[in-house]
């Protein structure tokens, strides 16, 4: 026989089967109503088409189409966080860096985060108040489950998936076990207008979000196939041929689940898909208001980008939005019997002359640190937008014959 | 409904590739002799180093476009199509299909890490071909990677080998701990584990003998344990030839334990009188 101290440890591990580890007993879960399961993370998806973004608009799309896993993700979001933090002095090697400290908060107040410092800094704080409370809000899923294979798709919680993905794997101390807890909804009691309703129920929906939004809700009423998978701006887009006439049935129920607005207010957030993508991608980030964006829709495509940087940069108000760009509008049809074509960074820089009263010298100076994070590089900068306009003088100057 | 076995343990040598291919051979022999309806079986290997497929098709050298690679990389509408088109007939019986193995696999693996439903890609085309065959033999790699993942989501039985020895029965623990997340993690309501087989016993050491009765005596093991695999050379033998034990050496002793196992099976998982 074996010795006997080997006898009590293959007695202890055998003594630690149990019926319920094989199986065979268990009915198949019944597939009728809402219910609240713990959900494998790796099933649970979060909707391509959802307005409300929570990735960069990049990782979004590399996400939907199956090229990082969301642990993927999630590094290259930190990891493009760590570059952004670095180029501003304040480096961290561990997200949970990124929380604000009590003793030092006023001056961190005083440097204004990244948007996506700022969601990654949002993302690590729901994460631990996952850790240290649980998961208290269920996220709401729809079964979307095809043949045996078993997904579902987010409709509501979609920043809570991804904290407990961070919380697994980027913050110390996870003691789950894998899963998050859901209510799951029958795929035929998925609903576009419950998802909307509980996008703008809550704050922080961007004008671009509404935007895609207003385009999702009339798309659906319209008989469009909403896609299961990630699209580009241009899918929206067709919303821009589309209104509420013809479908009054529908319109009260659009305009509660945009949040109570009027059908002006659905017109111009749906307009705002006029955009460019990138202005779309920098106004969505930079979470920019409706009443700027509007007067940037009618300026030409080319210019939608600069004029959001613009307004992200000297964070403009919507008064000098609308100013600017009315001389941009000017501007361009007084060139458009000019022969001569000029290009569009001299155009902006004069346009700027028309509202350089309005910026005082410490918010050009604020707006540069913001814009270069280094000291010397803005004062390089400002130097050679000195010599630039100096230069521009002297040449309206011998133009036109007057005194120098 | 037709039983899908997946033979698995994350121990490599415990003997998967040879359980499943004289298992998955002994079930077409004996469904024909029983005169079943349907006696065709189908044998699919996960394990990227492809022995199954070796020695029950005489080659490996599959690629990707005629292995499990292709079904697991294909559009999932097209996937069972694919699947289909993929199989071939082993060598061994005409009645014994094989879905090939490619060195490729680890590749796709990768790919598929990404992939949402990944650990369904190869249950979903199988179920929807599933009810050509009288049953299904899924052989795995030793390692809880995607692929032994995917062979266990698609299974509706778990066969464990295992050797006799201490740390072995350790490994089983964790065998069955796993496969029961997959159970729950997974949605797989209907996988259980349906047999324990020791393989590779001598019954001349004293060890084996102990363990092999306090397996048997176990409150559940004890159930679940179905059936002993003498050591035997005749195995290797069979193998570099390309044979299946009863091919090889119908007399030898592998091959009638292999024998009663596939009546311990068709008993209790097929739920067949023999």
């Amino acid at each position: 026989m074996p010795k006997r101290n080997g006898t009590q440890k293959l007695d202890a591990l055998l003594g630690s089967i149990t019926a319920d580890l094989i199986g065979g007993e268990q009915q198949p879960i019944a597939e009728h109503g809402l219910r609240v399961e713990n959900l494998l993370m790796e099933m649970v998806r979060p909707d391509p088409v959802q307005p409300r973004r929570v990735l960069p608009e990049t990782l979004h799309h590399s996400f939907h189409d199956n090229r990082l896993t969301p642990t993927q993700s999630l590094r290259e979001l930190v990891q493009r966080v760590q570059v952004a933090a670095r180029q501003r002095g304040r480096p961290f090697t561990n997200v949970l860096e990124l929380l604000p400290d009590a003793d030092t908060e006023q001056g961190d107040a005083e440097a204004k985060l990244s948007p996506e410092e700022q969601l990654l800094r949002d993302l690590v704080h729901l994460a631990v108040t996952i850790r240290d409370d649980g998961q208290v809000n269920p996220l709401t899923v729809v079964d979307a489950s095809q043949g045996v294979t078993r997904l579902y798709r987010i409709e509501t919680g979609e920043r809570r998936y991804w904290a407990t993905w961070l919380l697994r794997d980027f913050i110390p101390n996870y003691t789950g076990n894998g899963t998050i807890p859901c209510i799951v909804i029958p795929a035929q009691r998925s609903s576009v207008f419950r998802q909307a309703k509980e996008n703008t129920a809550r704050s922080g929906l961007t004008a671009i979000a509404m935007a895609r939004q207003a385009a999702l809700l009339l798309l659906t009423v319209h008989g469009y196939e909403i896609p299961a998978y990630a699209v580009n701006n241009d899918f929206y887009r067709q919303a821009l041929e589309l209104d509420l006439r013809g479908h009054r049935e529908h319109t009260d129920a659009i305009l509660s689940a945009m949040g109570g607005i009027d059908k002006r207010r659905f017109h111009q957030y749906k307009m705002l898909l006029k955009l460019s993508d990138d202005a779309l991608e920098l106004a969505d980030r930079h979470a920019i208001d409706e009443k700027k964006l509007r007067y940037v829709v009618p300026l030409d495509s080319d210019l939608h980008t600069e004029f959001v940087q613009q307004i992200v940069d000297l964070n403009l108000t919507s008064r000098q939005v609308e100013e600017i760009c009315a001389a941009g509008i000017d501007t361009a049809e007084a060139h458009t019997d000019d022969t001569v074509s000029l290009p569009a960074a001299a155009l902006k820089l004069a346009r700027l002359t028309l509202t350089s009263q309005k910026s005082t010298p410490q918010d050009i100076a604020r707006a540069l640190m913001q814009q270069e994070g280094d000291a010397k590089i803005a004062r390089v900068r400002l130097q050679g937008m000195q010599k630039l306009l100096a230069d521009a003088e002297e040449v309206l100057t011998s133009s036109i014959g007057l005194p120098g | 409904m037709t039983r899908i076995l997946t033979l698995t343990n994350h121990k490599g040598g415990v003997g998967k590739s040879t359980s499943a291919t004289n298992i998955a051979l002994g079930l077409t022999r004996v469904l024909r002799k029983m005169g079943a309806p349907n006696n065709r079986v189908l044998l699919v290997d996960t394990d990227s180093q492809g022995h199954a497929t070796l020695v029950t098709t005489g080659r490996n050298d599959f690629g990707t476009e005629d292995s499990l690679y292709r079904v697991l990389m294909a559009d999932r509408q097209q996937a069972p199509q694919v699947m289909a088109d993929t199989i071939v007939q082993s060598h061994w019986d005409a009645d014994l299909h094989v879905l090939p193995a490619s060195p490729l696999l680890e590749g796709a693996e990768r790919e598929l890490m990404r992939v949402a439903g990944a650990p369904y890609r190869l249950a979903e085309p199988l179920s929807r071909i599933a009810d050509h065959y009288a049953a299904v033999i899924i052989d795995t790699r030793p390692s809880f990677s995607l692929l032994t993942e995917m062979g266990l989501i698609a299974a509706t039985d778990a066969i464990v080998p295992v050797e006799p020895r201490y740390l072995e029965t350790v490994g089983l623990m964790s065998v069955i701990e796993k496969i029961a997340d997959i159970r729950d993690g997974w949605r797989v309501p209907n996988l259980r584990i349906s047999g324990v087989v020791v393989t590779k016993v001598d019954t001349r050491v004293r060890g084996h003998r102990y363990l092999l009765d306090q397996l048997k005596q176990h409150d559940i093991l004890g159930r679940l344990f179905c059936g002993v695999i003498p050591a035997n050379e005749a195995v290797s033998y069979a193998h570099s030839e390309h044979q299946s034990i009863f091919t090889y050496d119908p007399q030898a002793s592998a091959g009638v334990a292999y024998l009663k196992l596939v009546g311990t099976l068709l008993h209790r998982v097929f739920k067949a009188g023999v």
